[in-house]
């Protein structure tokens, strides 16, 4: 344990170490830190997740936190290797990436030290256990993150993205404070051990409470409809950061929600219901915005937004499974969720650096002004196209794994239960269908139109591949998507004793089960990749000695097609967003061509998120009118607020003598 | 080896599949009609031909073409025939099914993106967007098949089917329209598509494989026909009792697909194409059906099925 923090410190040393030095040096100094925190968090974090004893630390803080325990349990370790391997990934493509920031205007030592504090507080977040030592770790990591997305801040939109972060992670943690307050409050402890109690049985209270901690938990992991955020803070941010707090900072509201469910909440069977709802509706909601997206960035993070809800829809079958006593229904919804945690962490952190060099080399994040981009560089592209064909959960890639174990888990609670499993279960599978089938949609446009064709603006000489610590992080990362898309069953182990515990009695035989299946999925992955690579060399062999020529693109006679003659992603994506045109609103704005001597036209298109336009912006204005009735409290004269403290106290005092 | 004669007519049937299909609409039409092989000789030319390469594309527009075969072939193994086990059946093998063809449609919606061309784009994106409306189907009538059957694997779902009840009459028909449509939909046939030519607007299979030729047309022509088959072939699985033998079951299964080739003949013949903007009701039918089927299923189920 002393080694784990001694990890957790390196990261902030580094950040506070990175002040010291000149701007250029500053990168370097911050991947130093993090490269040596990695075997001080990696050692303890294997042996837990293969099932060694609990490491403990229990801290003798006086009052208010009384004793606070660190414990770094499976569940804990899980997301401490995320966030190692994210913190490491972020401080090794920072250093190339910020150049373009090192002219003295912005505040480099700032962002590694927030940087810093950030992975710091995010690896405390999973392993401190006391309730008010929580919230202070929790709102640390949600304040450097808001300075890191607020690092532009001379940009407008930067500006109002990092207010609206903050005031969203200040609603979840409000949430979130009342949650702990009432369980401790109950249980007469501040340790998280002490709250099983409290979730056990279905009663209004473990109910109750379960839902608030999904609330406030789930802002954080952008669930629909908390997350409006995402696609404002995601693309503020600069890459090295959008990619730490789309791949690794939404998960630790996952990680808030497992850990709920590990001390046994969630027992009343209406939420298994309610979770995979909220799952279903926030996948299928944040892709279907996503292909409205033609900002790169943007666009991605509204595919956190469905991924996070893949991973809700994955806990809802697990929560299903428990109140149905089915383990292999459980066994699958967990697993499946915490693999594409995992998962997702990759390919979406490999997305974002990816785009990251786009941003870098082209100075766009604009989809319709990009193309071609295979051909300056290739090996990004086909990094890109590894972690878009692995989103989309495609067979050989990361993503099919725990897709997989989704459906999986939704086919087996087709056969088990009443009426409503299966409709349920038949929802789930359907929607992970719908989902998985638009993220093609949507990758495809993305890879299609920003990659492939032709350059739709001149390419300029700057547009050339990026430098190796930019590309390090993302075959790192690829190769993760390799190695679980093809070689599942090597990864099992580490997951068994995490995901065996949210069972009672373990699940042995079942996991068994998982296991055998893994290794046949594994083996028949092995024949399709056998396949593709038979028809290849097939190919090969049979164009040797023929001739290929090289010649343009067939235009069906037209001899002036150029690059503006291409499909645009607009284009590409109409005949879906037609069909959807209810659900994704898009604003139209067309000034048409007018009079003999037509001077200027223009259209532009918008989409809106109906859930921004709909519920957050109605809601936040029906509270400023509430609280607006308050408003004569406010005097200013500081008379009245000394007069406030005391009727306060004189409240207080008559409580505790009258009521206690 | 008690699979061999069913992949053998499955493999076989692919080349056969289009040219009868085209034979039916010419008689329809009073013409005589290619020669049922020409499809075969033209896979053979296309082979031994060499071929012209956009200078826009990239590795993607190269590799699309194995991949097409690749999966599509092992798609082929996924599935059981009339009277015969699948070669290596697993719970949930549909789902790799479903998305080995998916992985296939990524790369040729990419593939055809790569040439930059407008008109390649224009039956990406239709792909892409009808695509959305097919898969949910699929897996709610699979889903459906799995709730009845309780099974988890293609062939235990399919070989368990034979239960002789009104409403299992009901849920089967509608299956097999559920899947017709999807075959006329994936393998891109009218009134959805026009497999008949390639450079109108409206097209949208045919479009995106405009620049191919050689052995890589060869190589996405029999891909295609492998995918019509392929779910033809679940058809037959519908139709045909699975406890028929092994010899019998392949004879039965290669009469199977021919009705069904001519059923797909016939539709071309009496249909005419719908138009762009109005073809996802046409496939929306799919998902009423299949949400149909689970239904009669869920309360028949309550009954005692």
């Amino acid at each position: 344990m002393i080694g784990f923090l001694a990890g957790t410190g390196l990261f902030a040393l580094g950040g506070a170490a990175a002040l010291g030095v000149r701007p250029a040096r500053k990168g370097t100094v911050f991947a130093i830190f993090a490269a040596a925190a990695q075997p001080f968090l990696a050692v303890p974090v294997f042996r837990a997740l293969t099932g060694e004893p609990v490491l403990t630390l229990s801290l003798p803080l006086g009052f208010p936190f009384g004793p606070a325990v660190l414990r770094l349990d499976p569940l804990a370790a899980f997301f401490a290797l995320i966030i190692g391997l994210g913190g490491l990934s972020a401080a090794v493509y920072s250093p190339a990436y910020m150049k373009m920031y090192r002219d003295g205007r912005s505040s480099l030592s700032g962002y590694y030290l927030f940087l810093g504090i950030l992975t710091a507080a995010m690896l405390l977040v999973v392993t401190v256990q006391n309730a008010l030592l929580f919230l202070v770790v929790w709102e640390i990591m949600s304040l450097s993150s808001f300075f890191l997305v607020g690092f532009e801040r001379e940009k407008d939109d930067v500006r109002r993205a990092g207010i609206y972060y903050l005031v969203a992670m200040q609603a979840g943690a409000a949430c979130l404070l009342a949650a702990f307050a009432w369980s401790s409050t109950l249980s007469g402890s501040l340790d998280f051990a002490s709250f099983e109690p409290i979730f056990a049985g279905n009663g209004f209270v473990p109910t109750a409470l379960f839902l608030l901690f999904f609330i406030g938990f789930g802002v954080k992991a952008g669930f629909v409809p908390f997350h409006t955020w995402l696609p404002l803070a995601h693309p503020a941010a600069p890459t090295g950061v959008s990619a730490l707090m789309s791949g690794v900072m939404i998960k630790t509201g996952i990680y808030g929600i497992f850990r709920i469910l590990l001390l046994g909440g969630g027992g009343n069977p209406v939420l298994g219901y309610i979770v995979l709802a909220v799952g279903l509706v926030t996948g299928v909601f944040g892709v279907m915005n996503a292909i409205a997206q033609h900002d790169l960035k943007k666009l991605l993070a509204y595919h956190s937004v469905e991924n996070i809800g893949l991973i809700g829809l994955g806990m809802g079958l697990g929560m299903i499974g428990l109140t149905l006593r089915n383990d292999t229904l459980a066994l699958f919804g967990f697993f499946g969720a915490l693999l594409h945690v995992f998962n997702h962490f990759t390919f979406k952190s490999l997305l974002f650096y990816g785009a990251g060099i786009v941003y870098l080399k082209t100075h766009t994040r604009n989809i319709e002004r990009l193309g071609g981009l295979i051909r300056v560089m290739p090996i990004t592209s086909v990094l890109f196209l590894i972690g878009s064909a692995a989103i989309c959960g495609l067979p050989l890639f990361s993503g099919f794994i725990s897709e997989f174990a989704l459906f999986s888990g939704a086919i087996r609670a087709l056969s088990v239960g009443g009426a409503v499993p299966r409709a349920a279960a038949l929802g789930g599978l359907a929607g992970l269908a719908f989902i998985g089938v638009m993220a093609v949609l949507c990758f495809t446009k993305v890879f299609g139109i920003c990659f492939l064709g032709s350059p739709r603006i001149s390419p300029r000489e700057t547009m050339t591949e990026g430098a190796a610590p930019l590309l390090a992080p993302m075959f790192l990362l690829t190769g993760f998507i390799l190695l679980i898309g093809l070689l599942s069953p090597v990864i099992l182990p580490f997951l068994g004793p995490l995901v065996r515990r949210f069972i009672p009695g373990g699940a042995g035989p079942e996991w068994i089960q998982l296991v055998d299946l893994f290794r046949a999925v594994s083996m028949a992955l092995a024949g399709l990749a056998g396949l593709i690579l038979f028809f290849v060399l097939l190919r090969r062999l049979l164009l040797r000695g023929k001739s290929v020529a090289a010649f343009k693109t067939w235009d069906c006679g037209y001899q002036e097609a150029g690059p503006r003659f291409q499909y645009t992603a607009g284009s590409f994506a109409s005949p879906f967003l037609k069909l959807v045109a209810p659900i994704i609103p898009i604003a139209h704005r067309l000034r048409e061509p007018d009079g003999l001597f037509p001077e200027r036209a223009s259209y532009e298109s918008h989409s809106a998120d109906l859930v921004e336009t709909g519920l957050i912006r109605p809601a936040g204005a029906a509270v400023r009118r509430i609280l607006g009735l308050l408003t004569w409290i406010q005097t200013g004269q500081t008379q009245n607020y000394i007069l406030y403290g005391l009727i306060f106290l004189i409240v207080l005092i008559i409580w505790i003598i009258g009521v206690r | 080896m008690n699979r061999v004669p069913g992949l053998f007519v499955l493999l076989a049937a692919s080349v056969l599949f289009t040219g009868l299909a085209a034979r039916i609409k010419a008689l329809w039409a009073g013409r005589r009609g290619a020669p049922l092989l020409q499809e075969v000789r033209d896979l053979w030319k296309g082979l031994r031909k060499g071929e012209v390469l956009s200078r826009t594309t990239s590795f993607v527009f190269r590799l699309n073409p194995s991949v097409q075969i690749g999966t599509m072939v092992f798609a082929a193994l996924l599935v059981p025939t009339p009277g015969q086990r699948a070669l290596f059946p697993f719970p949930g093998d549909f789902v790799l099914f479903a998305y080995a063809l998916g992985l296939a449609r990524f790369m040729t919606v990419l593939a055809a993106l790569d040439t930059g061309s407008s008109f390649e784009g224009m039956g990406a994106s239709r792909e892409a967007a009808f695509s959305t409306l097919v898969e949910p189907a699929f897996f709610i009538l699979m889903g459906s098949l799995a709730l009845v059957t309780g099974q988890t694997s293609f062939e235990a779902i399919l070989s368990r089917l034979d239960y002789g009840t009104g409403s299992a009459v009901l849920v089967k028909s509608l299956c097999v329209v559920v899947l017709f449509i999807m075959l006329l939909v994936e393998g891109s046939r009218g009134p959805v598509d026009d497999p008949a030519t390639h450079l109108e607007l409206t097209m949208i299979h045919e479009v995106m494989i405009l620049d191919y030729s050689g052995p890589d047309l060869a190589f996405i022509v029999y891909a295609a026909g492998l995918k019509m088959v392929l779910i033809a072939t679940l058809i037959a699985d519908l139709l045909i009792p699975f406890n028929v033998g092994a010899i019998f079951g392949a004879l039965l299964y290669a009469a199977a697909l021919t009705l069904v080739a001519a059923a797909v003949g016939l539709v071309e013949s009496l249909t005419a194409r719908t138009r762009m903007s109005h073809a996802p009701q046409f496939i929306f039918v799919m998902s009423a059906l299949a949400l149909t089927a689970f239904g009669v299923l869920l309360f028949s189920l309550r009954r005692g099925f």
